[in-house]
């Protein structure tokens, strides 16, 4: 598989006048093209500062960030999820979905046209018309997704996108990005505190430490899908990275 | 959310039938109530003055009378002179009523005024949002000024733009700038990151963020400003119209009436002031709110609480 995104002796320091955070400290990473890289840690590990770093929102201290061999530009193609419901409450699911091809100047029946057909992708056909607040929060997520992978990006990254759901909601959800990461064949870089979720979703997992955020290991995940959460293979991999996260 | 309440909603059981039609009734009646027993009890405080002070406290009917007379006297004239008087001479004799022309006169000049004001105001909140220079220029000087009554504005400005309809609309267009301008800074300011961020990360730039994101989020504070604006301008207005020597106009009749005892029509001057705010309310902000913000989600309708319950 060819690298999409090489991370090289990365570091980042925040900088208060009270102290110095050690963010990330000595991080390489390759990014397989099509993966579905999931990061796990406890918090303050520095896993969402790296996503931030791929998403362009933060500055890095030292180091090199490469996409397809070339450094990282602010203004390539990226579809974000955000744990916080960010779709915007004055346009409906589908002009939410239609925002990236307009800032794209895609025609406007192309844009429905792709539009419509995201929102199928992510089962939400027959909720194309509805303000955002009359959705429920698990579909909310939903067209976020969808939003997200309308102007074709790239990379999908999401940022513990189904933390705030409930358990039921949030297993749909798990099934349906995996889906959707096969249909479509995207590079996802998945951020989540939840071990389980991390074995059910990733093809490999990233185990971050804390204070200094760094890498401890990459764990492969080659379990047949649909993944068997109560499977003893399944069991044994979230029991090491439960180990791994928990080191000093 | 809605969703939710939905779901939460008690079953509709259409046994209590009766119960419910008196309800809707009393929901009806209830906003209107309050003005029946304060006139109720103005009627029997009136009925208690005699001599001179009956003359300052009316009764209701006195005053109904009144009101009655302010808006077809020019017709009674009219009809006692030539009982035949043709149906088209029935509209002219009622647009000769004094209150219509009163009335006329405030509802053009303050609209007019307060969209002035409105006009300046939002690019300067904009502009005091966007940019640090102009926030740290401009927060001080409103924040002295916005607690400041705009009437006490108005001699100044009689002795600059001199006694008449341009005083007054200056004196609105300045008490109304002020609240609109902070809020509309205020909404800038606090619209949601989260927003912002999903907009930058999709490759928008700053002037499209600005149009699509910053501009509708803030919306509800910008409307809230609006509301403020228009009631702050309504204040103004009715001093200035009092002070600037002007003739028409619901104040300037107000104490105009003072010279000759009329509390009749005062009261309904006063009446009339009131309904007309409340028109406003209802025409303009409630239509646009309901199209907008209530519609997405970002604000409650007012009353909705009530509704619920």
């Amino acid at each position: 598989m060819a690298t999409k995104i090489q991370i090289k002796n990365l570091r980042k320091v925040y900088d208060t006048p009270e102290r110095r955070v050690h963010a990330l400290e000595n991080i390489n990473l390759d990014v397989e093209d099509g993966e579905f890289l999931c990061f796990v840690g406890l918090s303050g590990c520095g896993k969402t500062t790296l996503l931030n770093i791929l998403a362009g929102f933060v500055e890095i201290t030292a180091g090199h960030v490469m996409m397809d061999g070339k450094p990282l530009t602010d203004d390539y193609d990226k579809g974000v999820v955000f744990q916080e419901y960010a779709l915007f409450p004055w346009r409906t699911a589908r002009k939410n979905v239609e925002y990236g091809l307009e800032i794209r100047k895609v025609p406007a029946e192309k844009r429905k046209q792709i539009a419509l057909d995201l929102l199928r992708l992510v089962r939400l056909e027959d909720f194309a018309d509805f303000y955002p607040h009359n959705l429920s929060g698990g579909m909310r997520q939903r067209v976020a997704v969808a939003r997200a992978l309308a102007f074709d990006p790239q990379v999908l990254l999401m940022d513990e996108p189904f933390g705030a759901l409930d358990a039921q909601t949030r297993e749909e959800l798990q099934e349906l990005t995996v889906d959707v990461w096969q249909k479509t064949r995207k590079t996802v870089v998945y951020v989540t505190h939840n071990l389980s979720e991390a074995v059910y979703l990733g093809t490999r997992i990233v185990v971050f430490l804390p204070r200094p955020g760094r890498i401890r290991e990459i764990v492969h995940v080659s379990l047949p899908r649909p993944r068997e959460a109560l499977a003893p293979e399944f069991v044994a991999i979230q029991q090491k990275l439960d180990d791994l996260i928990r080191e000093q | 959310m809605s969703t939710t309440q939905t779901a939460t909603a008690p079953p509709d059981l259409s046994l209590d039938a009766p119960t419910r039609r008196a309800t809707s009734l009393w929901v009806k009646v209830r906003p209107v109530y309050p003005f029946l027993v304060v006139m109720g009890l103005w009627q029997l405080a009136a009925m208690q003055a005699g001599g001179n002070y009956g003359l300052l406290f009316p009764t209701v009917d006195q005053i109904a009378v009144r009101a009655w007379e302010l808006v077809t006297g020019p017709l009674m004239r009219a009809l006692a002179a030539n009982p035949n008087l043709p149906l088209l001479d029935y509209f002219y004799y009622l647009g000769q009523s004094p209150i219509l022309w009163h009335t006329l006169a405030t509802a053009w000049r303050l609209p007019l005024a307060f969209a002035l004001g409105a006009l300046v105001g939002v690019p300067i909140g904009i502009l005091m949002g966007r940019y640090a220079f102009w926030e740290s220029f401009f927060v001080p000087l409103l924040a002295v000024l916005l607690p400041i009554p705009a009437l006490a504005w108005t001699p100044m400005a009689i002795l600059w733009f001199g006694l008449g309809d341009l005083t007054v609309i200056i004196i609105i267009a300045f008490a109304s700038f002020l609240p609109v301008a902070m809020a509309v800074w205020t909404g800038v300011k606090t619209v949601n990151p989260v927003w912002i961020r999903a907009a930058q990360s999709m490759n928008a730039s700053k002037m499209t963020i600005f149009r699509t994101v910053v501009l509708p989020g803030s919306l509800p504070m910008i409307m809230g400003g609006m509301r403020l604006g228009l009631a702050r301008a309504w204040r103004a207005g009715v001093g200035a119209e009092a002070f600037a020597g002007i003739r028409w106009g619901l104040s300037a009749g107000i104490f105009n009436a003072q010279e000759f005892l009329d509390i009749a029509f005062m009261m309904v001057a006063i009446a009339v002031l009131g309904l007309f705010g409340y028109a406003l309310e209802k025409t303009l902000f409630q239509p646009i709110e309901s199209r907008t913000v209530i519609r997405w989600g970002m604000m409650e309708a007012i009353g909705a609480q009530n509704k619920k319950a």
